[in-house]
């Protein structure tokens, strides 16, 4: 669920910036020979359509349907009483409104080509009733999965999305540094006030409430004990572009320390040499619609090397004279070999 | 952290639901949006990426998850699950349910991922969704007492609310206010959406960056959850004094909400709870509103999820038991006066409706200055 400031800013996100993707989208699709785009979209996966539109739901699902001429539709389940809303806070040419999204999408494709070739970004995890849906309405439709053709096209950030990756890293930046008061849980609440005053979309505070026991990062219920050294995970969304943000009390230079060294592994990506030595780390980013994917790390098997240009976020345990820090903050991978860097750094005064 | 003993007895309710169904392994599907089949078996509750529990009759449970940080979450909340980080979460699944002649189901099984149901596996999954939804609804005292509380704090974070509006305020600063009371008493999650202005006003969204200004209705759903079970109480306010045509209006929904609660009783079906609500907006000739160009439902259940079934609407056949939770809420737009809510969380009991909210059923005034 989403319960902060949802908008469109035109200066922000720009309708030449969110017509030069479209522009690459159907491109991609032109050359893979589709004759529609098909991106879904819900609370959990909505980087896909915000990418385009700047649409995101704050509840309920819907579809996004690129066709290679025309103006982009979208299918939401979403009542016909917030279509102002979504036309509020998005830039997309028509809306339809249905409860089976993937039965209307399916029939407006169908009336174009009974045959059409439809690509489905992310195919696997698309929900199966609304697969069923689309094969309801269109038997000879021809679906295949578009995940490699989007991850080609959202690779590298451009101006406008690192511009709103800052901002969500000022934004986490701003909270974290309010983080004050009597319990963690007062120290939360301030800073969950702060970064929604700061226009955050949303935002998730996990804690570790006690490094000497366990530096791993929880969701706070009730009123746990706090340890002489914690610290708080800041994940924020801003007009569908997430990061994440470490905050760690401890010894003072400590956490400088080890925000020394984060950046300085950071410099390597998306090369993971930088990381050896450290206790774990984790690099997370965007390739199609989930905002924080996990790409590299100590538990990935198989790592994702993000492409030059393209923004993450970086979490990392670092022993420091025999104490395990965390530390995590949002960057952007260098262009052409160029070392790669933080967008904010974990420090705070 | 998650009340183990209520989630212990949750997987033995499900495992005799299994077992009385036939069904061996159980695959629960669960993401931020609609997460409660998931809770239900595995009591995590899932904020980013997909999740997937798979909870065996014989009592195994193991969760798997595609975001490694949702992951290092779980193996410290739900540390009685074998936590699985799975970047390829629906092949790793998938390799678990290949190969044995269990007989398998998911729920809700129209969320689960489609590589999950593709004929080309060699597994079919049965839709256990009814099965579920059927424990979901009908709630164990554990589950009511978290209800409860959800409701005890669904109404003081509305005396926070109506501190907090205030003309020349915007709504998110006002959701900010909200969210930042409920994370200070170490409530981790609500579902909140708001409303502010005239006749212009249809419904309520995520909060934006309009001004609160005199004269204006504010209206809220705020639904706060805990131990993952949300209660929800809606309420209108007015900037300033209510007009006697806000009155009047306001009146039309206080005795609608009362004819709804009236109707919620043992054996009834969530379609008369939605006339009885629907019957007092027509006797004043106000039938219109009733419909779904107007509103979406006229309540809906509570409990893991913040829209749980049954929807309280004249067409669904769903008969109220006790021990279900629900919102009786006739929220939709007055002619008169622009949209309006009011409503309140009940426990369906033996003698009929306990009502959880405390929150008098007026329309309250704040300062317009």
């Amino acid at each position: 669920m989403r319960r902060g400031l949802i908008s469109r800013s035109v200066v922000e996100l720009p309708d030449a910036v969110l017509e030069a993707r479209l522009v690459r989208v159907r491109a991609a699709m032109r050359t893979d020979g589709l004759d529609a785009l098909l991106v879904y979209t819900n609370n959990t996966r909505p980087a896909g359509v915000s990418w385009l539109t700047g649409f995101v739901p704050y509840w309920s699902e819907a579809l996004l349907v690129v066709p290679a001429d025309g103006a982009p539709y979208l299918v939401a389940a979403l009542s016909f009483r917030v279509r102002s809303w979504i036309e509020c806070v998005s830039r997309i040419g028509d809306i339809l409104h249905h409860p089976r999204i993937g039965l209307r999408a399916g029939q407006q494709i169908v009336a174009m080509r009974k045959d059409a070739a439809v690509g489905v970004v992310d195919f696997d995890g698309l929900p199966a009733g609304i697969a069923a849906d689309l094969r309801e309405a269109g038997p000879d439709l021809r679906l295949t999965d578009a995940s490699a053709l989007f991850v080609r096209l959202r690779g590298a950030a451009d101006p406008a999305e690192i511009a709103l990756a800052s901002k969500a890293a000022a934004i986490a930046q701003a909270a974290l540094a309010q983080a004050g008061g009597p319990s963690l849980n007062a120290m939360i609440a301030a800073v969950e006030r702060h970064a929604r005053l700061l226009g955050a979309e949303e935002i998730y505070i996990a804690a570790a409430p006690d490094l000497a026991r366990d530096a791993r990062f929880i969701r706070i219920e009730g009123a746990p004990a706090l340890g002489r050294h914690f610290a708080l995970r800041a994940t924020v969304a801003y007009k569908g572009t997430w990061i994440r943000l470490v905050r760690t009390f401890c010894e003072p230079g400590v956490a400088e320390q080890a925000a020394a060294r984060l950046a300085e592994a950071v410099a390597f990506l998306p090369s993971d040499r930088g990381f050896m030595g450290f206790e774990n780390f984790l690099v997370e980013g965007c390739r199609m619609a989930q905002p924080l994917e996990a790409l590299m790390g100590s538990r990935l098997h198989t790592s994702i090397a993000p492409q030059p240009g393209a923004l993450v976020s970086v979490q990392a345990l670092i022993s420091i004279d025999g104490t395990s820090v965390p530390a995590g903050a949002p960057a952007l991978i260098g262009l052409d070999g160029a070392a790669g860097s933080l967008l904010a750094g974990p420090l705070f005064d | 952290m998650p009340d183990q003993q209520l989630a212990a007895e949750r997987r033995q309710r499900l495992a005799a639901a299994m077992g009385e169904a036939g069904i061996e392994r159980v695959v629960l599907y669960g993401n931020a949006w609609q997460g409660d089949y998931l809770r239900y078996g595995s009591d995590f509750g899932i904020l980013e990426g997909h999740g997937i529990a798979l909870i065996g009759r014989d009592g195994s449970a193991a969760l798997y998850l595609d975001s490694a940080s949702e992951a290092e979450r779980a193996e410290l909340e739900v540390p009685e699950l074998a936590v699985h980080f799975a970047a390829d979460l629906f092949r790793a699944v998938g390799a678990r349910l290949e190969g044995g002649n269990e007989r398998l189901a998911a729920a809700p099984r129209r969320f689960v991922p489609r590589w999950l149901v593709d004929p080309a596996r060699r597994f079919k999954l049965a839709d256990a969704t009814a099965l579920v939804d059927k424990l979901l609804m009908h709630k164990a005292a554990g589950e009511i007492a978290a209800v409860r509380r959800a409701a005890e704090i669904a109404d003081a974070a509305y005396v926070e609310f109506r501190n907090a509006v205030r003309p020349g305020r915007r709504q998110y600063e006002i959701v900010a206010d909200i969210e930042a009371h409920l994370r200070a008493r170490g409530c981790p999650d609500n579902f909140m959406i708001i409303g502010s202005g005239g006749k212009d006003v249809l419904g309520m969204t995520p909060p934006s960056e309009r001004r609160i200004a005199a004269g204006d209705l504010v209206t809220t759903e705020l639904t706060p959850a805990v131990d993952g079970y949300f209660a929800q109480i809606c309420r209108t306010l007015v900037v300033g004094q209510a007009s006697a045509a806000q009155q009047r209006a306001f009146a039309v929904f206080v005795e609608a909400l009362q004819a709804g609660i009236a109707a919620v009783r043992p054996g009834a079906r969530a379609a008369d709870v939605a006339k009885a609500e629907n019957d007092v907006f027509r006797k004043y000739g106000l039938g219109e509103y009733t419909t779904n160009k107007w509103t979406r439902v006229r309540g809906h259940g509570m409990g893991l999820f913040a829209d749980s079934k049954p929807h309280i609407l004249e067409d669904v056949e769903t008969v109220l038991a006790p021990g279900m939770t629900l919102i009786v809420h006739p929220n939709t737009y007055h002619p008169d006066a622009g949209y309006i809510v009011l409503g309140d969380a009940v426990l369906v009991t033996d003698r009929g409706a306990e009502v959880l909210c405390r929150t008098p059923r007026q329309l309250f005034e704040v300062t317009a200055s």
